[in-house]
């Protein structure tokens, strides 16, 4: 996916609760670039457009694995915390 | 951070331009596909194309914020910052220009100063382990000692009184503490190499068999002395430099088959030095060791305490210091003088590190040189910081624009610092190769006398120091205006104009600069003034003779071939009727030495106080020694031809005997005797007192004998002078004819003018009084800048103040007044720090006068009036200007 195919993809799976300046998901993606989570491979749009389309690396899905555990965790907690006795 | 994260933030930093691009790209992108979906919506294209813009947010931030992800931004600053920085200096060339090169000289002066440093005292030796080589002497505690050994070799310098030679018999006891590994006496011994080719007269050592191993040097051909070479009855070995090995004998590696003939006598060779071996004579002469022996000592030597005339080098134990082998010589010396209370009564034994006995006569020169570099260099400092300081308040303007803009205040320290490192770095870089300049200069100028100049080389150590100074002098002369600038408020400068800025802050700190450097220009001053002085002094004493037109040879007789002295006296005397008459040739003489080339002094009794043993001057002369050397006669008569063996014993003494042993008598008639049991000699003349030493040497009291009638010579007859009409130099080649036509074997050595001879005594005092005025003369140089600058800026900043005085009638030397008492205030400020400083620190130069006081108020009187006038003139051109300003012009100047 582009820049612009995620942050779609974040509007829509989440509803549009999420709703943030569009523009500060490329710093995250140049953060995750230089982590090595994922990779950033230029090709073209439906409309012959050049763009760049991201893709999880091996670590990069190894880390999303630990970050979705560590979620699932925190959250698990805070439902239980939340839930009345 | 993982090695592939550096491997991609490597990537990134080469390719940064392309990753920007290529973000900017994705994000235009973005916001198109984003309005196309809004229009697709409904919004009109303009419409959506906005509201895309503002879902998206400050796009150029982001951007910032991804660079910043990379990790390069501190770098990329400071390129920045350094970019900046050239841009500015390529903008005034003429400020960058001046800044350079003034920074340059102040850098320069230094690096070639700390060179000579450094090569002369920093280096270490050039032995093995050279920090545990010290030089032993003997120091005579008591009485003044005679100057000159009984061998008439100089003792020791000026700088240590009481210093002597070491006794070979109080040697032994020495070498019995356990402090020292080995000790080994060593000293000149010049011979005539005959037999192959030109006969020579070479420079060698006679040394113990332990002087290569104390030293710690192997030869690179053949084998050290060993013990059996200096017993009684062993075989004449040799051992020779490789440079004389490369010059006289070829190179031949067949060599130690060979023998040399030295003074008549055959020496095997046994050894060929190292290439880069020098001995500890080399260290502070550049001459050539030719050859090193080790005859065994002479009974008398072994046996007779009171004579010194060894220099001593030793290697002390592991576990010694100097300073615990000191501890070590006091005890026995202490033990001898009890033992021996004759010959070692006020005789104590010294261990001093061999690094340090080797530069004690440079060591306060050198450390006075360095000071005055390092003055340079601060008022180099203190220069450049004005020139900043004046360019800093004309960026004023500039300074408030970014600061309006956002830039930090650190930011804005950080990009004037950048440019002060820069000017130093570029400064540093024109030093160095104007110091490597300089050090050429300095190293053809210098005198040979100072240890090791001959290999002096710009190392690591140069290199280190010059940085580290020009990175200092950086941050010095950089905090000021740096901090100045990031003091810049922005909403008032910018409502004034650049020039009227600066204000009463920026005012005291120039006055404070132009103070300093004022201040330290004049401690210069004093420092070469009172040098100055001293060389004039010196160069002003009368000698007692006249030196012009003498020329004087060392002719040394070798005992193998004139073991009498009878036969010496008769070559001399055939020599100089011979050179007689030479064409041009006025008078000849020969003595055992000629003055200013060493001596001979002894005991003498005179017949008013016979049992009372005088400590004189010496000499044996020919009759014509005082009409070629023109001294003249006060009383009596001269020597004459008449006075030869046979007839009476005859002496001439000078003025200084007659005062201390003679005086309220009439000396002529008077007798005197070198011995107890030796005949009277009558004296018959008193001669005008000369300084046989040199022109900073004492008078002391001297008796000329006649050579005829002298047997005893401690000191050989080996000096030949002449008088000549014209250039004695062009007579050498006919007197040298004359000496072969005598004796073909027979080599010439010392061939001097005493005017030659006088001009390379004076060669220390010369070289570093030169350096000192040069040095004070930059001082100069850079004030008179300073305060040029200082005062044409004020007067700038003043000049509609000025306008509008003149304008209400103030006269034009009313103005003059009013800027000169400005300048004067500071200058005046400049000279009392300045007087505070000198009579502090010349005080360190004491032992580098001669016959001026370190705090001579005339030398002080005249530095303040050389600079005060250099700097009132320098002031009074901006002030002139000031005084001519035209009101109209003035007013419109805003």
């Amino acid at each position: 996916m582009h820049g612009f195919e995620i942050a779609e993809s974040i509007q829509q799976v989440s509803e549009e609760v999420l709703r943030v300046e569009e523009g500060s998901l490329y710093p995250a993606l140049q953060r995750m670039l230089i982590k090595g989570w994922i990779t950033g491979e230029w090709g073209k749009t439906e409309e012959k457009r050049r763009a760049r389309y991201y893709r999880l690396t091996a670590e990069g899905r190894r880390h999303l694995a630990e970050e979705l555990a560590r979620y699932d965790r925190v959250a698990k907690a805070i439902a239980r915390i939340l839930q009345p006795a | 951070m993982g090695i592939r994260e550096l491997g991609r933030k490597l990537a990134y930093w080469f390719q940064r331009d392309r990753f920007a691009q290529e973000l900017r790209e994705e994000m235009r992108l973005h916001v198109d596909l984003r309005a196309r979906k809004l229009a697709s919506h409904g919004l009109p294209g303009e419409a959506a194309h906005f509201a895309a813009r503002r879902q998206f947010g400050n796009a150029a931030s982001y951007q910032d914020a991804s660079s910043v992800l990379w990790g390069w931004t501190a770098w990329e600053r400071l390129l920045q910052d350094l970019r900046q920085g050239v841009r500015m200096l390529r903008k005034s060339p003429g400020f960058a220009a001046i800044a350079i090169f003034t920074l340059a000289l102040g850098l320069g002066i230094n690096t070639a100063v700390f060179s000579l440093v450094n090569g002369v005292m920093l280096r270490s030796l050039p032995y093995p382990d050279p920090d545990r080589l010290v030089s032993i002497y003997e120091r005579v505690t008591k009485t003044a000692p005679d100057e000159f050994s009984s061998s008439g070799a100089k003792i020791g310098g000026a700088v240590d009184a009481g210093r002597t030679t070491v006794s070979v018999a109080n040697l032994g006891d020495y070498r019995r503490s356990r402090a020292f590994a080995g000790l080994a006496a060593y000293d000149s011994d010049p011979m005539n190499l005959t037999g192959t080719g030109d006969p020579e007269r070479l420079s060698g050592e006679a040394v113990d068999y332990s002087y290569f191993s104390v030293l710690g040097v192997a030869p690179e051909l053949g084998r050290a002395f060993l013990p059996e070479d200096q017993r009684p009855g062993a075989a004449r070995v040799v051992i020779v430099s490789h440079n004389f090995w490369q010059r006289r004998l070829g190179g031949d590696t067949g060599v130690l088959a060979r023998a040399l003939m030295l003074d008549g006598q055959p020496y095997q060779v046994i050894g060929v030095l190292p290439r880069n071996f020098r001995s500890p004579f080399q260290l502070t002469a550049p001459d050539d060791m030719a050859f090193f022996v080790a005859p065994p000592y002479p009974v008398e030597m072994l046996t007779r305490r009171g004579d010194h005339d060894v220099n001593v080098v030793a290697r002390l134990n592991a576990g010694f210091t100097s300073r615990t082998a000191q501890a070590e010589l006091d005890v026995i010396s202490a033990r001898l003088q009890e033992q021996y209370p004759n010959t070692n009564e006020d005789i104590r034994a010294v261990a001093v590190p061999l690094s340090d006995d080797l530069v004690r006569n440079v060591r306060t020169s050198l450390l006075a040189l360095l000071g005055a570099s390092g003055l340079i260099v601060l008022i180099t400092c203190v220069n450049v910081a004005n020139l900043l300081l004046v360019r800093a308040v004309a960026r004023r303007h500039e300074s408030s624009v970014r600061l309006a803009l956002g830039a930090s205040r650190f930011r804005m320290v950080r990009q004037f610092l950048a440019e002060s490192l820069l000017l130093a770095a570029a400064g540093c870089a024109a030093g160095l190769l104007l110091g490597r300049l300089l050090m050429e200069i300095l190293l053809r100028t210098a005198p040979a006398n100072i240890p090791r100049i001959q290999d002096l080389a710009m190392d690591w150590r140069v290199f280190a120091a010059a940085t580290a100074v020009a990175t200092l002098t950086g941050l010095i002369f950089g905090v000021a205006p740096a901090w100045q600038a990031s003091q810049a408020k922005p909403v008032e400068s910018l409502k004034t104009t650049a020039r009227t800025a600066g204000g009463n802050w920026q005012a005291r700190w120039r006055a404070v600069l132009t103070v300093a450097e004022v201040a330290l220009s004049l401690v210069l001053i004093v420092g070469a003034g009172l040098l100055l002085k001293s060389f004039v002094t010196l160069m002003g004493v009368d000698l007692g003779f006249q030196p012009d037109r003498v020329l004087a040879m060392n002719v040394n007789l070798p005992d193998a071939h004139y073991r009498m002295a009878s036969t010496r006296l008769q070559f001399f005397q055939q020599l100089e009727s011979r050179v007689r008459t030479l064409p041009g040739v006025q008078s000849a003489a020969y003595a055992n030495r000629m003055p200013l080339r060493g001596g001979w002094g002894g005991s003498i009794y005179v017949d008013t106080a016979p049992d009372q043993d005088s400590d004189v001057d010496l000499q044996a002369v020919s009759p014509g020694y005082f009409e070629t050397l023109g001294i003249p006669l006060m009383r009596g008569r001269l020597l004459t031809d008449q006075d030869h063996t046979g007839q009476p014993r005859v002496a001439v003494v000078n003025q200084a005997f007659v005062r201390q042993y003679l005086s309220g008598v009439d000396p002529v008639g008077h007798q005197i005797r070198h011995d107890v049991k030796a005949p009277w000699v009558t004296v018959v003349g008193v001669v005008n007192d000369i300084r046989r030493g040199g022109k900073d040497k004492e008078i002391s009291a001297q008796v000329y004998f006649p050579a005829e009638q002298t047997e005893l010579y401690p000191v050989k007859l080996a000096d030949f002078a002449f008088r000549t009409a014209g250039n004695p130099r062009q007579l050498v080649k006919a007197v040298q004819g004359q000496i072969w036509a005598l004796d073909k074997d027979q080599p010439i050595t010392n061939v001097r003018t005493m005017d030659e001879i006088i001009t390379v005594r004076a060669a220390d005092r010369r070289f570093q009084t030169l350096l000192l005025l040069i040095f004070a003369g930059v001082a100069v140089g850079l004030a008179v800048v300073g305060i040029f600058a200082v005062l044409s800026y004020a007067v700038n900043q003043r000049m509609s103040e000025l306008g509008i005085r003149v304008a209400l009638g103030a006269a034009p030397f009313r103005i003059l007044r009013l800027v000169l008492r400005q300048a004067g205030l500071l200058i005046a400020a400049g000279v009392a720090f300045g007087l505070l400083g000198a009579y502090a620190l010349t005080q360190y130069l004491s032992s580098l006068l001669f016959q001026v006081q370190p705090h001579d108020w005339r030398t002080y009187a005249a530095a303040v009036a050389l600079l005060s006038l250099v700097s009132v003139v320098a002031a009074s051109i901006p002030a002139r200007r000031g005084a001519k300003v035209d009101p109209i012009v003035a007013l419109r100047y805003e």
